[in-house]
């Protein structure tokens, strides 16, 4: 599916030769090379995102004991987009130079916003999501000013592309850098679900259940914002999925964290594949696939506040 | 009698301002201990103090002569258990799946809870009269049936030792007696000892062994029922006259003296009883 059609049989033939050895027949060259080297990486990153935004989702959902939060609150996403967008403005014109700034301060945001909530040190949780919120809307803010100044006709409109987030861009290289981290870290929350059952109690609770909260806590925000920060670095913005994935997940599996963890991810890998295809096959033109999962997400997480009122996780 | 739990001259001040100070005794194995004291007398605060939810300022809490600030706590969970006071909303778990939870100090990190885990959090629910709660949500349970499942987490959790943060709050008239004759009877049948915070006077001379009277940041009075529990002393504890109904020999009900000096005035009595109860 996309601009350059692939047959079934062709398909057949390019895997079949992948795995056999055998050289290509020169008429399916071109097509070799879309399938192997955009459409496979796509495809796998598409799953890495998707899992990974989802299952942080997740992870924050159950330490902010608040079904409403997502790996935006902390100003992750934000502290990202600036950094692309900072890459973007600067001369030296380097595809790394943009991950790399982005991915800084996607952490540099998520540390301002841990640092801020420490210095206040009244009610851990809420007052992290409101420091999330001030950092949120600085790194906004400084977005707004890079946008203002930038080039009108070159700048702007890479920067506004990558706020819509597109998986158009991604190589094997970004794939093989990502999967490490987003693997480990879907591997650790896995593992920890039953112990996420336990902090999404409160403190209190927690520790008389033998938990360290404060502990768990930096582990799986550090975590979880890790996995935000560089899918945010390699994709742009994908919005919703962090947000309505999750709430997909606790519907089908239920509330326990040992099962809706793994579906989590599972939906966030569909969803986010399933997006994306249609992003590249709607129209000639690609559309950003952020402005597919805001499309479907928004009303998707509407319909599922309707039918679970009354449920309690509202 | 086996000392489970001593406290020996625990302080702990927020923000320079001390709630607790010079607060020392003993808890006995398979005793039920009660907590007296006014609103914001810091009842609360001591019960933290005791699994090191709250680290106290200065003094030690020894559990089996082990001093609890030497214990992780995880450790320290093996041991205490705790029935909370507050019943904040949570993701709609079933209530099976929060009874289950006492189990996590004796599991790995990374372990989830088995069928033998189960298998005690459902004995725990069958122990007191709940088993038919299991499969619900917990979220979509009265509060005193929260309560029950909250303390079947306790008893799925420890044999030893268990602090109660007003375990009788939002129980109704019957649910207040099922569920302290509940855990008096835990007493009595496991030999674990209880640590509870109670409102009612009333309450703690028909059920509690030992009293705690916490005044002005520290102990007024401590030591057995019938040593304490007198008009002197509760008189002493709520800033108010008291009179003394009495039922037998042994059982007697303390009201505030206005209320029995004015019978004929039935809708002051009502009042009264429930500014006592919150």
């Amino acid at each position: 599916m996309g601009r350059v059609f692939i047959r079934g049989t062709d398909l057949l033939t390019l895997v079949i030769n992948f795995f056999s050895g055998n050289e290509t027949a020169k008429d399916l060259l071109s097509r070799e090379l879309v399938f192997w080297w955009i459409r496979v990486p796509r495809c796998l990153m598409a799953i890495l995102v998707g899992s990974g935004l989802a299952i942080s989702g997740a992870v924050y959902q159950a330490l902010f004991r608040n079904p409403l939060v997502s790996p935006d609150i902390l100003g992750v996403s934000a502290g990202c987009t600036f950094g692309a967008a900072l890459g973007l403005v600067l001369p030296f014109d380097s595809f790394y130079l943009v991950h790399v700034m982005s991915f800084g301060f996607g952490l540099v945001a998520v540390s301002m916003s841990i640092t801020l909530a420490r210095m206040i040190a009244i009610k851990a949780v809420m007052i992290l999501v409101l420091a999330g919120m001030v950092v949120l809307s600085f790194f906004n803010a400084l977005l707004m000013i890079l946008k203002y100044f930038s080039d009108p006709y070159e700048q702007l409109p890479s920067i506004i592309f990558w706020v819509m987030g597109s998986l158009s861009r991604v190589t094997w290289e970004n794939v093989l850098v990502m999967a490490p981290f987003t693997l480990t870290g879907i591997l650790l929350f896995i593992l920890l679900g039953f112990r996420l059952n336990i902090l999404s109690l409160g403190d209190i609770q927690a520790r008389s259940l033998g938990l360290s909260p404060s502990f768990f806590r930096r582990l799986l925000i550090v975590t979880s914002s890790f996995m935000v920060a560089i899918s945010v670095a390699t994709c742009g913005q994908i919005a919703w999925i962090g947000l309505i994935i999750p709430h997909m997940a606790r519907a089908i599996a239920g509330p326990e964290h040992e099962r809706m963890i793994p579906m989590t991810a599972l939906l966030g890998a569909i969803f986010l594949l399933a997006a994306d295809t249609l992003a590249r096959t709607v129209s000639s033109a690609e559309i950003p696939v952020g402005i597919i999962t805001a499309l479907t997400g928004a009303p998707i997480f509407g319909y599922l506040m309707i039918k679970n009122r009354g449920s309690g996780w509202l | 009698m086996a000392v489970i739990l001593e406290c020996k001259d625990l302080r702990f001040t927020y923000r320079q301002v001390p709630v607790l100070e010079h607060i020392s005794f003993k808890v006995h194995s398979g005793r039920f201990c009660a907590i007296l004291g006014r609103n914001g007398s810091g009842k609360t605060t001591l019960l933290h103090c005791l699994n090191n939810i709250l680290t106290p300022d200065s003094g030690k809490v020894l559990v089996h002569g082990q001093d609890i600030a030497d214990m992780g706590q995880n450790q320290i969970a093996q041991k205490i258990s705790l029935v909370p006071q507050e019943h904040l909303d949570i993701f709609p778990y079933r209530v099976i799946d929060v009874v289950v939870m006492g189990r996590a100090p004796f599991l790995r990190l990374s372990q989830r809870p088995g069928p033998s885990d189960f298998k005690t959090a459902r004995q725990a629910l069958d122990f007191l009269n709940a088993g038919s709660l299991a499969l619900k949500s917990f979220n979509q349970i009265s509060g005193g049936e929260r309560q029950i499942c909250l303390l079947a987490r306790a008893i799925t959790q420890t044999k030893h030792l268990m602090l109660l943060d007003e375990p009788t709050n939002h129980l109704d008239f019957n649910n207040q007696y099922h569920l302290l004759s509940a855990i008096k009877s835990l007493c009595r049948s496991k030999g674990i000892s209880i640590v509870a915070t109670l409102h009612d006077p009333n309450m703690a001379a028909l059920f509690a062994d030992d009293l705690i009277m916490v005044k002005n940041n520290t102990i007024m009075e401590q030591g057995s029922a019938g040593e304490t529990m007198t008009q002197k002393n509760i008189s002493a504890l709520y800033d108010i006259p008291l009179g003394i109904v009495k039922i037998n020999e042994q059982k007697k009900l303390f009201f505030p003296e206005s209320i029995l000096s004015d019978p004929m005035n039935p809708t002051k009595t009502n009042a009264e009883e429930d500014k006592g109860d919150h």
